[in-house]
């Protein structure tokens, strides 16, 4: 399975093997990582499981892959960065073995 | 305030009902009986109550009932702080139906706090996220269409008991693994445990449902399905199958959960598009929209409340809210705030996408949100394909059923 890790604000690192297709928001839901809430399930109707991806990343990772995730991301609690996504709309396959994602201090 | 799941104890919150039973700390000057949920004024009109509430109450005040007085909550912005901070408001005894204290049980996951809530969603979320309620859409299309075969000849059908009920009602009892000959009897018992506004009947009811429940799930144990009460009932989180509280529990919650809510909704959003033909014709007229017309329909017709217990006292807009005071986010009227959702009462399909509150937020959002949105969906498109055009009935009173899940009791159409 992808590896995928997990920063939160305070530095801790978290690596978590994430299945193939699975989602970056439940990859962390799943597997007891703080940091997000993903309170709508992967909706697009809560921004509470913003992330930065990691600057290495951003080019395979993409930016919003719709406008309601766009327009969502103003809603989020942290501020809100060229690197930030959504990660309930960040779908883990081989090519993101590795991912890095960064977690903002609060989702609320 | 940790509770034990497994060995269920009744919380010793003290219920105040009515004027005399005021606490002290309560500013009189925020006192209202506002009659929710039962009064003529807002029975007469319940959306269009609490759309004006905004302009006819404190933002945050003191609710006297007979059914419970509680702080009421309706701006957008501190029903999303209220829900989103669970160590202040906490769910243990915010739920108001009355059980048997000798055989206590916690409705799971609504009643339990996090960090213990994440167990018992992790086991039904997969089923319930965006992408697992899509394997429901060609069966729910079906259903569909196959409910509008047995009246569309009849140019006419009362929608409550002919497509607003029997629809979402059919694909949750599928998805449950319940027998779907039994629809008419789960709704007349939801209708008496919500609607009755009477804690005897409540009591009773709930009593009726637990023997039918326990059996079916002693069922389920012994013989496995593909439904949703033998996934909690066979389910082991970390190695530990869960007791049979907590199958109960969660089995229970669902249960009523899932019979009345997407059925009210219908009801609202069917009144609402028989009386707007010009809107009905400009969504048919914008089909790659259906997404966000959804989601502006379930923000003005919204159902249902959230109530929490103060756990710790707390100040909010200057007012003091004190531990085991009992707290509600009005849904509907925070989903028309005007800070947020400017010039409220229009249905506009191209607002700019914001946190509505139809489904509640924070950890206990609804788990079944998407599958409500995916029924309206569903429901909308096959629907107008069939009957474009109708109205309701000549001469049709519309009378809403009082009880905290708000619609109408009858929607005759025509067509």
């Amino acid at each position: 399975m992808p590896k995928v890790t997990y920063v939160e604000a305070n530095g801790t690192r978290h690596d978590i093997s994430v299945s193939d297709g699975e989602n970056v928001m439940h990859g962390a839901l799943y597997n007891g990582v703080d940091g997000i809430i993903g309170e709508c399930g992967g909706g697009l109707a809560c921004a509470t499981c913003h992330c930065y991806v990691d600057e290495a990343w951003t080019g395979r990772v993409g930016g919003p892959s719709s406008q309601d995730e766009t327009d969502m991301l103003d809603s989020t609690s942290a501020e809100v960065r060229p690197t930030s996504r959504l990660s309930c709309q960040i779908i883990v396959s081989a090519d993101l073995d590795g991912l890095v994602i960064h977690l903002p201090e609060t989702q609320f | 305030m940790a509770i034990d799941v497994r060995n269920p104890t009744p919380p010793n919150f003290v219920r105040l009902v009515g004027p005399d039973q005021v606490p002290p700390h309560v500013d009189k000057s925020l006192i209202r009986t506002a009659g929710l949920t039962y009064g003529p004024e807002f029975l007469a009109a319940p959306h269009t109550f609490m759309a004006d509430m905004h302009r006819k109450f404190p933002p945050l005040f003191y609710d006297v009932s007979p059914f419970g007085n509680a702080w009421q909550a309706i701006k957008h912005e501190d029903a999303l702080f209220i829900l989103r901070h669970a160590d202040i408001f906490s769910n243990e005894g915010a739920t108001p139906f009355p059980r048997d204290p000798d055989d206590y049980f916690y409705f799971i996951p609504i009643e339990i706090d996090p960090p213990q809530h994440r167990k018992y969603r992790n086991i039904v979320d997969p089923l319930f996220s965006p992408q697992g309620v899509l394997k429901l859409e060609g069966m729910m299309r079906q259903l569909a269409n196959e409910l509008i075969d047995a009246f569309i000849e009849k140019g006419e059908c009362d929608f409550t008991t002919e497509f607003g009920r029997p629809f979402p009602v059919t694909i949750f009892l599928r998805l449950m693994g319940l027998p779907v000959g039994m629809t008419d009897t789960f709704v007349e018992w939801a209708i008496a445990l919500l609607h009755s506004n009477d804690r005897a009947i409540m009591a009773e009811t709930l009593k009726t449902i637990s023997v039918y429940l326990k059996e079916a799930i002693a069922e389920k144990k012994a013989n496995p399905d593909d439904g949703v009460i033998s996934l909690i009932a066979h389910s082991a989180p970390d190695g530990e199958p869960l007791c049979d509280k907590e199958i109960f529990g969660f089995v229970v919650f669902l249960f009523i959960g899932g019979l009345d809510t997407v059925f009210a909704t219908l009801n609202n959003v069917w009144l609402w598009l028989a009386r707007n033909p010009d809107r009905r014709a400009e969504m048919l007229a914008d089909p790659d929209n259906i997404n966000a017309q959804v989601e502006e329909l379930l923000r003005v017709h919204s159902v249902t409340f959230s109530g929490r217990t103060v756990a710790k006292d707390h100040e909010m807009r200057g007012v003091q809210l004190k531990a085991g005071d009992k707290i509600t986010c009005i849904l509907p009227a925070c989903n028309f705030d005007p800070d947020v959702f400017p010039n409220p009462t229009e249905v506009d399909f191209h607002r700019p996408k914001k946190i509505i509150l139809a489904f509640t937020v924070g950890v206990h959002s609804c788990m079944g949100a998407h599958l409500a949105r995916l029924e309206t969906k569903v429901a909308i498109q096959e629907w107008m394909k069939r009957i474009p055009d109708f109205k309701v009935k000549d001469g049709a009173e519309i009378v809403y059923r009082p009880g905290g899940v708000v619609g109408p009791h009858h929607l005759p159409l025509e067509w």
